[in-house]
């Protein structure tokens, strides 16, 4: 018997209708998604004839674009497998191909390496063919729960990225209950714009291929130009993308002249379509949520890692203020004693890491492919799960009393003058802040205020005893955020080691 | 460099800072990054913003040329080179 999915049925059967949109500074190119299909098998069998087959792999290291979504649907009309490369995070080269096991590696980066094909090729060989033999059909293709088609690289903060495979199983069971739960359909438009080499991006054209929707795939740079053009009715962002919104929105309405509103404010820049806003990948700000709503733009955060695809989702069906959402089906959310989050899949991303350092697969990975998050968290009486932290951002003083330091962090960051805070605890006894300031130059009597009113409002053994204030902010230039904005604790502390161990450092709790 | 255009350079930076610097008091050779702590999502908004104020078109510029606008000078200098309108 067939497994029905939604890979399976994006290979074999071309769409009915949808348009796919690819905007870049200088403009924007409309497809239909029909013809995208025509130009995927094209490309597929000009791959094949290449040697591409059942079992390769081929990389793709470049910014988002036609070429880009070509090459993922060219690999999935020959079962061949994708390795997502983000250029800035990746340079192509020999050692890249090896480490990662790919055959033909595709990127719009400048390289001479052997193996490497530059994108610009990717529109020839999707082009009309000229010889009748090359309308010769594909052999067809069917891909099994457990198949994988791509491999994601996680953004950790410390050494070579881990590579993990994603089953089809996965996928398909992750786009069915997103449809479930907000219904794309013909009339709706995604907006992507963050790298398609995130699995994730690239699940919003499976869902156009198979649900009739249009989707507008965004260059990084063309974001906010290209969203006023395209007027999408559904935004894939991250908490940076839509903090950077709100400041903007608020800019808007104090200029004179201009809008009277937010809302106003918001449709000018988002568009006035919008039906929703969707936000995950790094905890949002409950502040910056409610902005969102109140200027009537629903937005919906929801949780889930690299390692289990999208576990709980706030939806126009359910939603909580502070939660992440209920589970979605074919997950269950598992909370030990200490209140550490498990995740369980019918369809696991996977059962262990393809590329990582020996024990890594073990830690993250029961055998039946339940994910250890490390997060901290809990379900409510209603099903909505809330997450408090991380598990080893607990901090265990020495008289054994745990202090989870999100909240206090989150705390801090409610200053304007606040960018990020990052708590250590450098003696057992006293808790440490190291505070990325919002401007340069800090403004120290703004953090100090800050701290006496968070401090003011914690237990007596959660009070911060000194505030290290970093000379630059945390970047990812600077190597203390991660490309998805979150602080890197390690990295933070190594930089500031000196000072932080120094009691005379820093601004003191009164 | 164009006055006006470096005005609503000046004005479209400070906009996108968190809190922010007042326009006259922007480095037009700082580095935007290292100096300001602008973050990559907020210098796509400053120069869709300060493009549209100029009336120039984000079109004349590639993802690339965003990349190598590294201080307000550099912003300025490029848009003068594009304006449509007389200063």
């Amino acid at each position: 018997m067939n497994y029905h999915s939604v890979i399976n049925q994006i290979v074999s059967t071309p769409p009915l209708g949808g348009r796919i949109s690819f905007s870049r500074l200088d403009g924007t190119e409309t497809m239909a998604l029909p013809e995208l299909y025509e130009q995927a098998g094209r490309l597929a069998r000009r791959l094949r004839a290449r040697g591409v087959g059942p079992g390769d792999r081929i990389g793709i290291l470049a910014a988002n674009g036609p070429e880009w979504v070509l090459l993922d649907l060219a690999a999935l009309r020959l079962k061949a497998e994708t390795a997502g490369l983000e250029p800035g995070k990746f340079a192509p080269s020999a050692e890249l191909m090896a480490r990662y096991d790919i055959k033909l590696l595709f990127t719009d980066r400048p390289t001479d390496a052997p193996g490497t094909v530059p994108i610009g090729e990717v529109r020839t060989l999707a082009a009309e063919p000229e010889d009748p033999a090359e309308t010769t059909p594909l052999p067809p293709v069917e891909w099994a729960p457990r198949d994988v088609t791509t491999i994601k690289f996680t953004s950790g903060s410390t050494g070579t990225p881990k590579g993990l495979g994603a089953t089809v199983g996965s996928i398909d069971s992750s786009l069915a209950a997103v449809q479930e739960i907000f219904e794309h359909k013909p009339g709706d438009d995604l907006f992507v714009f963050l790298p398609l080499s995130l699995l994730q991006q690239r699940y919003w054209i499976y869902s156009a291929l198979v649900h009739g929707h249009d989707v507008t795939v965004s260059s990084y740079e063309a974001a906010f130009a290209a969203l006023r053009r395209a007027k999408p009715t559904v935004v894939m962002g991250v908490p940076a993308f839509y903090e950077t919104a709100r400041r903007q929105i608020e800019a808007r309405v104090r200029r004179s002249g201009g809008p009277a509103t937010a809302g106003e404010a918001a449709r000018q820049l988002f568009g006035d379509r919008i039906r929703y806003l969707w936000t995950g990948s790094a905890p949002a700000d409950a502040a910056m949520l409610r902005f969102f709503t109140d200027a009537g733009l629903p937005i919906f955060e929801g949780y889930g890692l690299n390692e289990t695809c999208i576990v709980t989702k706030n939806h126009p069906g359910a939603h909580k203020v502070g939660s992440v959402g209920k589970v979605l089906s074919g997950k269950e959310v598992l909370v030990d004693e200490d209140g550490v989050v498990s995740v369980r899949s019918d369809h696991p991303v996977n059962y262990h890491y393809a590329y990582a350092e020996p024990g890594a697969s073990e830690r993250m990975f029961a055998p039946d492919g339940t994910v250890r998050t490390g997060d901290l968290g809990y379900l409510d009486e209603d099903g909505f799960l809330f997450i408090r932290g991380r598990a080893d951002d607990v901090i265990v003083l020495d008289n054994g009393k745990k202090i989870v330091v999100r909240p206090i962090e989150e705390s801090m960051r409610t200053s304007p003058a606040i960018a990020e805070c990052v708590l250590f605890c450098p003696s057992q006894t006293d808790l440490v802040a190291v505070v990325s300031p919002a401007s340069v130059p800090a403004d120290l009597d703004a953090i100090a205020a800050q701290l006496a009113r968070t401090n003011a409002t914690s237990e007596a053994d959660e009070k911060i005893s000194r505030v290290v204030v970093a000379d630059a902010p945390f970047s990812i230039d600077n190597g203390l955020l991660t490309s998805q904005y979150k602080p890197k604790r390690q990295q933070i502390l190594a930089a500031h080691h000196a000072r932080i161990h120094d009691s005379k450092e820093g601004i003191h709790a009164a | 460099m164009l006055p006006d255009i470096e005005n609503a350079a000046r004005e479209s930076l400070s906009a996108v800072l968190d809190p922010a610097v007042e326009p006259e008091d922007l480095d037009l050779d700082a580095d935007m990054t290292g100096t300001y702590g602008l973050t990559s999502l907020n210098k796509v908004l400053f120069l869709t913003e300060v493009c549209e104020a100029t009336d120039v078109d984000l079109a004349h510029f590639t993802e690339h040329d965003l990349a190598e606008m590294r201080t307000l000078r550099s912003v300025a200098e490029s848009l003068s080179r594009h304006t449509k309108k007389v200063a």
